[in-house]
């Protein structure tokens, strides 16, 4: 019996789903209802694109004939506005109504403005989208100086991409270290001064008090009691899922939508994935949302299977990420940092500041918690898949970290057979 | 099928028993990548073109690692900039090298650590099965015939 798929929302869940559910059914019906005006676009491509190393067109991750493709019927500049469980169906703002066999809701995240006075003024921007990016883009021409607020991966990349383009920029990070969501204190510095070296100056511990200015920002002031002079602001403080339209419904949420192992929502036949998703950690084992993009593909995978009748159970996400400032790589994999007064945790170290290399594994009961490495970071993706299947190490712990380190190995102490070596 | 290169489906095992550990297939591969194709002029270009693939030791033995070209690659799955991508047709994973940005995504993730980053041409470099030629320029470089080349095993 042919069906009918809905997908709200257009990006890395989305299409991922949308793919999967295609792959398995060549003859249901799907539609992807999506809030902006454009097809599928790669979201964290869009700090190459406002620093002028990637073009608009290279942003789409997908053929032009994807939709027509997989017979997927796009709907562009549609906002639903809620989810009616009872009745299978989706209501669109502008009043439409659609029904579904199974839904999926990827409505993903939006950036987090802080409360502050003047928040609201013109040349406040978020980053998150590509109309903020062009809008960001179209001021750069009139601007010298921007203040980023918040020292995470958005902020950072904001900042570098501005920095590209010739704008004095300034970093306003509340923590006393960068990136203080992925990296210890020792690797954020070595980030920090490469920042600094390339002319990013970054203010750590202190925050924003109020955006100054008539109308137009004229300058941020801080609790340090200093204000900074500058016409553009750009907000990289955390984002909050798009869930509101769930909110009067029955569907459970915390932070995100709460989906079980099988990425499907507490009512019937409504599965959720990437940032709008709160699933659970695959170290910790708690419930909790990394949004991230790999997670959201491999979560809309999962969900799109489901949805279409198989049972596929998600092994939970882990917070990870990979960047790259100036030349320097840095890669966080889960627990960056042990929790104080854990005394059965074990870090073992490589420190070369000369280098900028900085390697650290975090240990617990012979399994790995966590890495960070910066400078150096091949082999990352074996670190990742002895934390992911809580491979026991004392093999070959002491071996972790040696220049020849790699898969062969962690080999036989994997689960899975490997049929490449005879 | 016109111009379909037969050979796209085979894999490369190898027979860790003759592996000498003496990284004849790891210049051979470089050579193979360089601009030039052939090794003094390779030695000289602005780019060093690097081994795509690696003899690694571990418990005595010497294994040469080379990408799987996974049918559920996880780099894949977590390139941002789509430049990775399953061609079900020839059975591996290509790169649109112009795409790419170099954010390591790839790197971070591939459990068999297959695919490494070129820090100075800022792409990570893996294994193409040398997907132009016959077959891939490490087989004939084994001076002991540990690289085979042949059909997919059972698993
Ligand atoms: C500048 C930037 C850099 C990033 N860099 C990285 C990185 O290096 N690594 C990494 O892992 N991640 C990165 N991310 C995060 C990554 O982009 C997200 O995790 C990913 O996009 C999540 O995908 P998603 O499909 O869940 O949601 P989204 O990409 O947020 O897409 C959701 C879509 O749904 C639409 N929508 C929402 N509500 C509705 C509604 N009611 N009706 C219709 N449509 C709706 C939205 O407009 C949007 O188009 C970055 C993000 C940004 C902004
Ligand atoms: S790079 Fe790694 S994950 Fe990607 S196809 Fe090759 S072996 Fe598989
Ligand atoms: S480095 Fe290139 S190939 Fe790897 S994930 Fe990033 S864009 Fe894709």
């Amino acid at each position: 019996m042919t069906k009918q798929f809905i997908i709200i929302g257009n990006s890395a869940a989305g299409i991922a789903a949308a793919e999967t559910i295609r792959q398995r059914d060549k003859e249901s019906k799907i539609i992807m209802i999506s809030d902006e005006d454009c097809p599928a676009y790669c979201r964290c491509m869009l700090s190459y694109y406002l620093a002028g190393e990637v073009k608009e067109k290279t942003l789409s991750y997908r053929p032009a004939n994807f939709y027509q493709g997989n017979n997927v019927e796009l709907l562009l500049n549609k906002k639903v506005a809620r989810v009616d469980p009872k009745k299978n169906r989706v209501i669109c703002e502008d009043k439409t109504q659609l029904g579904y066999d199974a839904l999926l809701i990827a409505t993903g995240a939006r950036p987090k403005f802080p409360e502050v006075k003047g928040v609201k003024r013109t040349g406040v921007f978020g980053f998150r989208t590509i109309k903020d990016a062009q809008a960001i883009s179209a001021q750069l021409p009139v601007t010298k100086t921007a203040c980023i607020l918040g020292g995470g991966l958005i902020g950072l990349k904001a900042a570098y991409a501005l920095k590209k383009r010739n704008i004095e920029v300034k970093v306003i990070i509340k923590s006393p270290q960068v990136l203080s969501q992925m990296l210890d204190g020792q690797a954020a510095e070595l980030v920090r001064k490469k920042l600094e070296e390339h002319g990013i100056e970054v203010l750590l511990g202190q925050d924003v008090l109020e955006i100054i200015g008539e109308g137009d920002v004229k300058a941020v002031k801080l609790d340090s009691g200093k204000a900074i002079g500058c016409t553009m602001v750009i907000v990289g403080k955390g984002v909050s899922p798009n869930i509101e339209l769930i909110k009067d419904s029955e569907v459970r949420f915390n932070q995100g939508i709460l989906a079980d192992r099988f990425l499907k929502t507490n009512a019937g036949n409504i599965y959720a994935a990437g940032d709008a998703c709160e699933s659970f950690d695959l170290v910790s084992g708690e419930p909790g949302i990394n949004a991230l993009w790999p997670v959201a593909v491999e979560q809309g995978k999962i969900a799109g299977a489901n949805m279409s009748g198989a049972d596929l159970t998600y092994d939970g996400s882990l917070g990870m990420n990979s960047l790259e400032f100036f030349g320097l790589p840095v890669v966080s994999l889960a627990v960056y940092k042990v929790k104080q007064g854990d005394s059965a945790c074990e870090e073992l170290k490589i420190i070369n500041p000369r280098e900028n290399k900085y390697k650290k594994l975090i240990l617990k009961n012979n399994r790995l918690l966590g890495a960070v490495l910066v400078g150096e970071i091949k082999n990352s993706g074996v670190y990742l898949r002895l934390i992911r299947e809580k491979i026991d190490l004392s093999g070959f712990k002491d071996k972790l970290l040696e220049e020849n380190f790699g898969y062969p190995v962690i080999k036989d102490a994997l689960i899975e057979r490997d049929t490449t070596y005879v | 099928m016109l111009f379909a290169n037969t050979n796209t489906m085979k894999q490369l095992y190898y027979d860790v028993k003759k592996c000498l550990g003496c990284r004849s297939c790891e210049i051979a591969c470089a050579v193979a990548h360089s601009l030039a194709g052939e090794l003094f002029s390779a030695l000289r270009e602005e780019k060093l073109s690097l081994p795509r693939k690696k003899v690694l030791p571990a418990g005595g033995k010497n294994y040469p690692l080379s990408c799987r070209h996974c049918q559920d690659a996880k780099c894949v799955e977590a390139c941002m900039s789509g430049c990775l991508v399953y061609n079900k047709e020839k059975g591996i994973v290509e790169h649109d090298e112009p795409r790419c940005v170099g954010c390591w995504m790839c790197v971070m993730v591939c459990p068999f650590g297959a695919i490494r980053p070129n820090l100075i041409a800022k792409i990570p470099i893996r294994c193409d099965k040398c997907k132009d030629k016959d077959e891939p320029a490490c087989l004939k470089a084994c001076p002991t015939g540990a690289i085979i080349w042949q059909e997919e095993r059972e698993k």
